[in-house]
């Protein structure tokens, strides 16, 4: 079933170009997604445009069928859409716990919180061991992991995950693929935009390829990576992290 | 004896400053807005209370339940008519800079052209009273004056620390993305943060009317002042803002006893030109990255 139907969304910041030239795509209920493409693509924007930040200039972002264009980001929040910006966006002087409870700022139920939290510290149980500490001081794995970890908080349907692996030694970055996995027995629908291609749809079921601000492909993930036009049309640069340096 | 009298004196004035900049600082934390129209709208608070004392004898203290409702209004209804419209602006600073400070210029020639520019003051019976405890002297007006200060600071304290709003209005201060991710409405937040810093603007207008004459252009004093207070305590916290407040009044009365009340306002601007060379985050800023 149909959960978020992006369809023909022409977006941009300010008074700037578009970057989304006119997406289509459509993220299902149970099914696993990751956002790939070169640098420029569109891909952190597209995100955004269905979190709410950006409002499309054209085009329709329905959620369950219904038109969200003009949903500000705490309304997307609480129909069940989660995003997780790339640079951790955390509470630098408030504690790993707090930081946790703010994630869960939309739950008035004080027991439900309570039981959430216990459920996170569960997931990562390396945030329990910290959940005193400000979360400032926290490594970059550990803030990307309370990150992760204050968007279970709500329980989301969907969570939008920008580049979860940007910045980490690579052992990390393994552990937070390997934590994204397990949402999805949590019942979390996962969208994913990586960098690095590889890592990333092998990761999830289904592959977007994006390029200049519109969907150039789509199929399942591994369809993806087996396919060797589309690896040097359009993520041969991921592909070869070393080469390019990034 | 006599340092302790300076000292308590100090304290007295600073806490009703320190009420005036953490209203100001607030504002800042939450919008990244410095409001140079802050002692203006004060300005306006102290005029009603004026008004309020002329015509119905209403005392200046019980008009705080007038000044500080309507100046919470005002703001809430200026941020939302003013400032969403430049939020997605790339020059928002200066935009925000340019926007505040032609609302003091209009706010001043409304009060000029409404009251001229002679100076007021507001005389009710404790204004030229004072209370002695053991040997320390002390206005009554600035002892009432202080206790509501402090009294409005526990407030503000209180609601930032146990309400879901100042938890709101923290987590924006904090990281204003981060904010709107966990599902803060920061425009709500940011209306309410105008307003709370206004209506604190409102109180200290109306306790200032009886403790220091006034005219519409007393304003850019009282900013300048402001400015040096929210400097040095760091821009946005409000700790900082009280204790540099605290700090500075002291320092100014100490001043005021040593050198002449002449040389008082340099206390603050000296500092400001120092803290900017040595410490530009201020006491208790973070880091600011440009």
């Amino acid at each position: 079933m149909a959960l978020l139907e992006i369809d023909n969304v022409v977006a941009g910041y300010g008074g700037g170009p578009d970057i989304l030239t006119g997406v289509s795509v459509t993220i299902n209920e149970g099914t696993s997604y990751c956002i790939v493409g070169p640098n420029g693509a569109g891909k952190s924007t597209l995100l955004r445009a269905i979190a709410g930040f950006l409002s499309p200039r054209s085009g329709e972002v329905r959620l369950d069928g219904a038109i969200m264009n003009s949903a500000r980001p705490d309304q997307m929040l609480a129909a069940g859409v989660c995003f997780v910006p790339q640079d951790a966006s955390l509470f630098p002087t408030m504690t790993v716990r707090e930081n946790l409870v703010m994630g869960g700022y939309l739950i008035n139920d004080r027991s439900l919180l309570r039981e959430r939290l216990h459920t996170v510290f569960e997931t990562f149980p390396a945030l329990a061991d910290r959940k005193s500490q400000n979360a400032g001081t926290l490594s970059g794995g550990e803030q990307q992991m309370v990150t992760l970890g204050r968007a279970l908080m709500i329980e989301p349907r969907v969570v939008m995950i920008d580049e979860p692996s940007l910045g980490l030694a690579p052992m990390i970055a393994d552990l937070i693929f390997e934590k994204i996995q397990g949402f999805k027995d949590l019942g979390i629908t996962v969208v994913l935009v990586e960098q690095n291609a590889v890592k990333g749809l092998k990761a999830v079921e289904w592959g977007f390829v994006l390029d200049l601000g519109s969907l150039e492909f789509e199929g399942p993930a591994d369809g993806i990576l087996a396919d060797h036009r589309i690896r040097e049309l359009y993520l041969g640069k991921q592909l070869a992290p070393r080469e390019s340096g990034s | 004896m006599q340092w302790v009298q300076v000292l308590v004196l100090g304290l007295l004035l600073g806490s009703v400053y320190a009420m005036m900049a953490s209203g100001l600082t607030l504002l800042f934390g939450v919008m990244k807005v410095v409001n140079l129209a802050h002692a203006a709208f004060l300005l306006v608070a102290s005029y009603v209370t004026y008004v309020l004392f002329e015509n119905l004898a209403l005392d200046p203290m019980v008009s705080l339940l007038v000044t500080m409702p309507l100046m919470f209004g005002l703001g809430v209804v200026l941020y939302l008519l003013l400032f969403p419209r430049l939020e997605d602006s790339p020059r928002y600073v200066e935009m925000t800079v340019l926007l505040t400070f032609g609302l003091a210029l209009i706010v001043e020639g409304m009060l000029t052209f409404t009251f001229t520019g002679i100076f007021r003051s507001v005389r009710p019976e404790y204004a030229s009273s004072a209370v002695r405890f053991g040997g320390l002297f002390m206005p009554t007006s600035q002892l009432y004056a202080s206790v509501i200060s402090f009294a409005l600071l526990i407030g503000l304290w209180l609601v930032l620390r146990f309400s879901k709003t100042g938890t709101a209005i923290r987590a924006t201060m904090q990281n204003r993305s981060a904010a709107q991710i966990v599902g803060v409405n920061v425009r709500r937040v940011s209306a309410l943060a105008f307003g709370i810093g206004m209506a604190l603007a409102g109180a200290a207008g109306s306790l200032l009317s009886f403790m220091f004459p006034f005219f519409p252009a007393r304003h850019w004093q009282w900013i300048a002042l402001l400015l040096a207070l929210i400097v040095l305590g760091g821009m946005g916290s409000i700790k900082g803002a009280v204790i540099g407040a605290l700090l500075l009044a002291v320092a100014s009365s100490f001043v005021t006893v040593l050198a002449g009340p002449t040389w008082s306002p340099i206390t603050f601007y000296l500092t400001l030109f120092l803290i900017l060379l040595i410490r530009p985050q201020g006491l208790f800023g973070a880091k600011v990255r440009l």
